[in-house]
């Protein structure tokens, strides 16, 4: 008995530097429980050692990308290096880079235990880093997992406000029930192609065994990766959990989460599921994607824009307004589905990856501005507490204004390059229900201008009725709003530098 | 043999479903549900299958039976007194069994349709050792991250469960009544 295994071992295929980003984060992770259990309660040094597996993290990550002749996946083909991967995972690192000092002032201020704090921050961005490599459903799986049950924890840091509690119980419910929604879909899905792995799914949608199955589990991934990127109508929990949260955890969520989401829904369905002439099932199931996902797109701009008109709370506004974004974001998913050159697909999906950056830059800017006006217990965070701090605080109105500005996406910012790359595909394919698609996309841009707007007003030309003390901006979020002041009017005017290197590497599914 | 061993377990299992609604106390029922779950795990072992019936036994009668007793004996639960108020689920419940009744006899149906094949010898698929293999082999990557994965969910529980320093402070509710 024991010889017949023995005989067929299948060859795990390991390749540690193709993984050496995740595994050094992971490390990390572990060394900050390991030193917080030894000596408790230095945030500083927690914070340090975070930061640095953080950018070693990223050095390996640019070593893997730089050189030449790198092989392009190990594990059995469960993880690959390609321009996907590579360019998400780099928002991701700088995500968190960023979210652990937006969070240095909140730490202090409400005396979390910041060790475990870093740790499942870590942690989480591990999570993200394999749903973006991961090219089999089950690494894409575990890597979501990882992710939502460190930001389940993450929302319920302040156990003793109620919304926080709020949050993380509905985030966990929610967000359970839509794993099992993704996980389904995945099973039906391996059923009816035999395989986990991406490229072979891609391969084998024309022998499917079940063309239904096929359809029904495809239909099941659209519910769960449209619930963890808060697409409507799987949007419900979205406002409730990031009011809720702490600020620099919502920053955090409404970045990181939201992109790492969509680097395996674009994985799963523009190279999983991609057209194949001349297959009927596949072109059934391609047609039928697009066309759900273009509803979907439009619904998500819609609803997310005009019901940020009606907030009167900035975490909510900014909660609907990431709703929207994600909706656009979703017009260049499209787009990459309908590309019909290999290099329009991999042009889409970089300008997706840069959408991503340029919000997560700019979105974390603004919840680190947030974060230091809502003061203790996250009190501070009704449009009304913003009334005229404009020429009291300059510093902090002037960021923010400029934030609001390029998630509205003026021309200069990183707003408006990331929009205009991600409609572009779409155009390109000149179908009418793409142009209609982009239409309604500019339209929507339009309406985002009365709430942006609306804060820069309420900053510098309503009076203030309460007293106004300045916040003090400390070290690391001066750094925050430096990164990110620089991040926005340089993705916005030297973006092409980011999007050339974006797409560097050549996916490695072929188009047929 | 095999097929006397089936319906002395599929028997016992029904028995034990009727048994577990049919009680009133929580705690009648919950042990009902034990049997209900051995009884599978055996029927897993006459279909050659003896590693889902093992985990079935540690995780659904072990673990996940052992957290519902906890639940009962915590929250000290009253024998259960018919709702009222929730009449209105009955019709909603027979509908659904009837769907669910449904669906058994078509996979019935499917499955005598079906053209026989027969199980090939020797097949080692879904067997313990094969999936010991597997994990270590091909699968190594997926375990390692599911270490991660557990690490962190133990990491959170500990977050989430601790007692809290200052365990008299009022919760914050709602925003703003006070400044800083």
């Amino acid at each position: 008995m024991m010889n017949i295994f023995l005989a067929e071992l299948a060859d795990p295929n390991v390749s540690i530097p193709l993984v050496l980003p995740e595994m050094l984060l992971a490390l990390t992770g572990i060394l900050v429980m390991i030193y917080d259990s030894i000596r408790p309660g230095r945030r500083r040094v927690t914070g340090t050692i975070s930061m640095v597996g953080l950018i070693l993290s990223a050095v390996a990550l640019f070593w893997i990308w730089s050189t030449p002749g790198q092989q392009l996946s190990a594990f059995g083909g469960m993880i690959v290096a390609d321009s996907l991967r590579m360019s998400f995972t780099a928002v991701f690192l700088l995500v968190s880079a960023l979210t652990i000092l937006v969070s240095t002032v909140w730490v202090e201020r409400e005396d979390v235990h910041a060790g475990e704090y870093h740790t499942l921050l870590l942690f989480a961005t591990v999570g993200m880093m394999f749903m973006a490599s991961g090219n089999d459903l089950v690494i894409i799986f575990l890597g979501l997992e990882t992710l939502s049950i460190a930001t389940y924890v993450m929302a319920g840091l302040r156990r003793r406000d109620l919304r926080s509690n709020e949050s993380a119980l509905k985030y966990f419910i929610l967000g359970s029930y839509a794993s099992g929604f993704l996980l389904y879909g995945m099973a039906l899905v391996y059923g009816a192609t035999g395989t986990t792995n991406v490229t072979q799914i891609a391969l084998n949608t024309e022998t499917a065994q079940f063309p239904a199955l096929l359809l029904v589990g495809a239909a099941m991934l659209v519910i769960g990766f449209g619930f963890k990127v808060a697409t409507v109508p799987f949007h419900i929990w979205t406002p409730d959990v990031y009011e809720g949260a702490p600020s620099p955890v919502t920053g955090f969520m409404a970045a990181g989460p939201k992109a790492a989401g969509f680097a395996s829904f674009l994985r799963v369905f523009v190279l999983g599921f991609p057209l194949v002439v001349g297959v009927q099932a596949s072109e059934f199931l391609h047609d039928s994607w697009i066309t759900a996902l273009t509803v979907m797109a439009i619904l998500t701009m819609t609803v997310g824009n005009i019901a940020a008109i009606v907030q009167n709370n900035v975490k909510r506004m900014l909660a609907y307004s990431s709703i929207a974004h994600a909706g656009y974001a979703m017009v260049g998913f499209v787009g990459a589905g309908v590309a019909k050159t290999a290099t329009g697909r991999d042009d889409a999906i970089a300008a997706v990856a840069f959408y991503m950056l340029t919000y997560a830059v700019t979105n974390l800017g603004a919840f680190a501005i947030v974060t230091l006006v809502a003061r203790k217990n996250d009190r501070r965070t009704e449009f009304e507490d913003y009334n005229g701090i404009g020429f009291r605080s300059p510093v902090l109105a002037f960021s923010l204004s400029l934030f609001m500005l390029s998630l509205l996406g003026l021309p200069l910012t990183a707003g408006f390059i990331g929009k205009v790359l991600v409609f572009r595909p779409a155009l390109e394919a000149g179908t009418s229900l793409m142009v209609i698609l982009v239409v309604i996309a500019v339209i929507n841009t339009a309406i985002s201008a009365y709430y942006y707007l609306r804060l820069i007003v309420v900053m510098f030309f309503r009076e203030r009725t309460e007293e106004w003390s300045q916040p003090k901006i400390s070290t690391a979020l001066a750094a925050v709003l430096a990164i990110t002041i620089i991040g926005v009017f340089y993705f916005g005017i030297f973006g092409n530098n980011v999007i050339e290197m974006f797409s560097k590497y050549p996916v490695d599914v072929q188009m047929r | 043999m095999v097929n006397v061993l089936f319906f002395v377990l599929a028997g016992l299992a029904i028995a034990c479903a009727v048994s577990c609604v049919y009680h009133k106390n929580p705690l009648y029922s919950a042990i009902s549900l034990i049997g209900v779950l051995l009884s599978l795990a055996c029927i897993y072992l006459t279909l050659a299958a003896p590693f889902i019936a093992i985990v079935q036994i540690l995780v659904y009668a072990g673990a996940i039976m052992v957290l519902v007793v906890f639940v009962i004996m915590l929250l000290n639960l009253d024998e259960d007194k018919p709702l009222t108020r929730l009449r209105y689920l009955y019709p909603i419940g027979g509908a659904l069994g009837v769907v669910l009744l449904a669906q058994t006899l078509f996979v019935f149906y499917a499955v005598t349709k079906a053209p026989h094949q027969a199980s090939e010898q020797g097949n080692v698929i879904g067997q313990t050792m094969s999936i010991g293999t597997a994990m270590y082999t091909e699968y190594l990557l997926p375990v390692e991250i599911v270490g991660v994965l557990l690490l962190m969910a133990i990491v959170g529980a500990m977050i989430m469960s601790r007692r809290m320093r200052e365990p008299n402070l009022e919760l914050v509710e709602g925003s703003k009544e006070d400044g800083e």
